[in-house]
């Protein structure tokens, strides 16, 4: 919509001057370079016109700005936060703002995890040192100025370090526009949470860190709300050791645990054996006790069945039975025995003396005198 | 001449604009700005825009005021019971008054952080000289007295910043580091060290008991059991035995052939394996050897069981 007349410039031409360049030339010379001087001078201006409605579009358009996934934003109006903004930051997405001098776009890192890491309570080494496992030797002390430490509750010396990681969740302005570098706050807040936490701890801490995770946790909440960081903790790692002086006799404290978990173990291993091993033996025990009753009744029950079977027999001749059944149990009696020996009488009734030769296998045999063995008859 | 309404427009716009920049200054949220007249602090300026006379009637000093985080150095302090205790303590300050501020220091915030470092400084003698060591290390945690200190510190270095008007505020106070100095940590190893070897000899004597009462436990407990079967066992026997002489009345019907009887039956039982029998001939019914008519009978034996 750019206008044919433009006022300001062609001062020397007159009202005129429209039509005029259509017409036959009776115009001097003088007044044809005029002439082309205010066409330039006018198509100038259009152009300068253009190039200033684009500078405005520009100027208008870098009001634009986008918010990210992870962040939240604020506007400042002449320096101050525009009020809806501090009720409800602008979240991720596409969002205006008048250009610079009157609006201010201050953008906040919300849902990012951020780490620092904790500065005190570690000997002096660094990453690299650490990682070509050549960190400086361990003196018999620790200086002060290059050795960090933690003072336990039981006035025994640790090393501690940790990692935190948080996020800022109070998406006011705190975080940024109260702190001139929060993340210092954040981190003295973990020194001072891990000094605290070792105040309130003995030397254990050095082989289970929860307790202390735990201490050093519940006093850096304490001190982020005491402090308004806006933050909230997503992750505290802790490690602790003993001093580097001492790291054999903590290790050896280790060693006589081991030892003796294993000394309990076998210890357990016996007993067990030894109670399983007595319970069978008892349970044999009874067995046979019981195997033996049953036998014995048995048995007498056997020979009692047998009394009264040739009880009647017996009694209608006792000395008959008696020849008998001795002649009988003599006839079962002689195809056990291997060897006979049939000693005659000596004529004069006189006893005999045998001498019996034992153990014939071993090399020397040994001859024992026998008890005389002799019955006499009546 | 002809005037397009959108030129003046334009122009009026431009006029207001300089006139803006010449007469307005704003101070962004984390800021707060000192005006001054003729080099004269007359008034302080909160965050938003505000209007001012041009330079050089009056000038405009901004600050930040958001939270500086300051520490000292590690510092050696006596405890009340004399102890060498080195501490080191930051706090957090903004500029609370911007007036006073700009009297004391000026444009310099650097001269602002040594002055609050010094009244740092002065509160760890007043403040840590008052405590025992106790009180930052011991074992019962009703002895420490950290977060005490923490409070005492902080209403000193408090009262000590307004008293000398420096137009600050310490918001929070807190203990860094604390350490004992160099000679100190060889005595507190040798000490650890000579724990840890209570604590070795202490779980092996712990482990060698223990064990011990589990295994005389345990032989207790299976003597008991063993014990415990043979009075069992007795008693089934002693049962039997009972159950059998019942039946042994039996016998009294007729004891001389019960007795018999019982002989012939030991005598088939100790001659079962190979034995050697050493005989008479007046034993039956060897007796017939010497002639028909030998009468009764009876053995003499000497029996050997043979071992292989």
């Amino acid at each position: 919509m750019s206008d044919p007349r433009d006022p300001s410039s062609p001062a020397l031409t007159p009202p005129t001057s429209a039509p005029a360049p259509v017409s036959p030339h009776p115009e001097t010379p003088d007044d044809s370079s005029s002439q082309a001087l205010s066409e330039a001078l006018r198509s100038s201006f259009v152009i300068i016109k253009l190039i200033m409605i684009a500078l405005v579009v520009v100027f208008l358009g870098s009001g634009f700005f986008t918010v990210g996934p992870q962040e939240k934003a604020i506007r400042l109006r002449f320096g101050k936060p525009v009020p809806e903004d501090e009720a409800a930051p602008l979240g991720p997405g596409l969002h205006w703002a008048f250009p610079y001098p009157i609006d201010e776009v201050v953008k906040i890192p919300v849902g990012e995890v951020q780490a620092v890491s904790s500065t005190i309570g570690w000997y002096y080494t660094t990453a690299a040192m650490e990682a070509a496992r050549n960190e400086p030797p361990s003196g018999p002390t620790l200086n002060p100025a290059t050795d960090g430490y933690l003072l336990t509750g039981d006035g025994n010396i640790v090393h501690a370090r940790g990692t935190l990681r948080y996020r800022i969740t109070e998406p006011g302005l705190r975080y940024t526009l109260d702190f001139a570098a929060a993340s210092n706050f954040v981190r003295n807040a973990f020194n001072n949470a891990l000094l605290y936490a070792a105040a309130h701890s003995n030397v254990e801490i050095t082989r289970d860190t929860t307790a202390f995770r735990e201490k050093a946790t519940a006093r850096l909440n304490q001190l982020i709300g005491a402090q308004n960081l806006g933050i909230t903790v997503d992750q505290l790692a802790v490690q602790v050791i003993p001093p580097r002086q001492l790291t054999a006799d903590f290790v050896r404290v280790l060693e006589a645990e081991v030892k003796s978990s294993t000394t309990l173990n076998e210890a357990k291993k016996y007993a067990n054996e030894t109670l399983s091993k007595a319970q069978a033996e008892a349970k044999a025990r009874v067995n046979t006790a019981e195997a033996e009753r049953k036998a014995l009744v048995e048995q007498v029950a056997s020979e009692a069945k047998r009394f009264s079977d040739l009880l009647p027999e017996y009694r209608k001749n006792p000395a008959l039975f008696r020849d008998l059944h001795y002649a009988e149990a003599l006839q079962r009696i002689y195809p056990n025995v291997s060897e006979k020996v049939i000693v005659q009488e000596r004529g004069n009734g006189q006893p005999r003396e045998l001498r019996l030769l034992l153990s014939r296998e071993p090399p020397k045999p040994k001859a024992i005198d026998i008890p005389k063995a002799h019955e006499d008859k009546h | 001449m002809k005037r397009n309404p959108i030129t003046i427009l334009v122009g009026v716009l431009l006029l207001v604009v300089f006139v803006l920049l010449l007469f307005v200054f704003q101070v962004r949220q984390n800021e707060v700005a000192v005006v001054t007249t003729f080099g004269e602090a007359t008034r302080s300026a909160p965050p938003g825009p505000h209007w001012r006379w041009p330079w050089p009637i009056q000038k405009v000093h901004q600050f930040d005021q958001r939270l500086y985080n300051l520490e000292t150095k590690f510092e050696q302090v006596q405890t009340a019971d004399g102890y060498n205790l080195l501490i080191m303590a930051y706090v957090g300050w903004h500029i609370s008054e911007p007036q006073l501020f700009f009297r004391s220091f000026g444009d310099s915030v650097g001269k602002a952080e040594e002055a609050v470092e010094g009244v740092l400084r002065n509160a760890y003698s007043g403040g840590v000289g008052q405590h025992p060591f106790s009180h930052f290390v011991a074992a019962d945690e009703k002895e420490l007295k950290l977060l005490e200190i923490e409070r005492e510190m902080l209403a000193k270095v408090q009262a000590d910043v307004r008293a000398n008007n420096y137009g600050v505020e310490i918001a929070f106070l807190g203990i860094k580091k604390l350490g004992l100095p160099e000679s100190a940590t060889e005595a507190v190893f040798e000490l650890m060290r000579s724990d840890r070897q209570v604590q070795v000899s202490k779980i092996q004597f712990e482990g060698e008991r223990q064990a011990s009462d589990l295994r005389s436990a345990a032989d207790l407990a299976s003597a008991k059991v063993l014990a415990d079967a043979d009075g069992q066992a007795t008693r089934i026997r002693a049962q039997g035995e009972s159950e059998a002489a019942k039946t042994f009345a039996v016998f009294k019907q007729e004891p001389e052939l019960a007795n018999f009887l019982l002989s012939l039956g030991a005598l088939e039982a100790f001659m079962k394996e190979k034995t050697v029998l050493v005989l008479d001939t007046q034993t039956a019914p060897l007796n017939l050897l010497k002639g028909p008519n030998a009468g009764t009978t009876n053995a003499a034996a000497l029996p050997r069981p043979k071992q292989p």
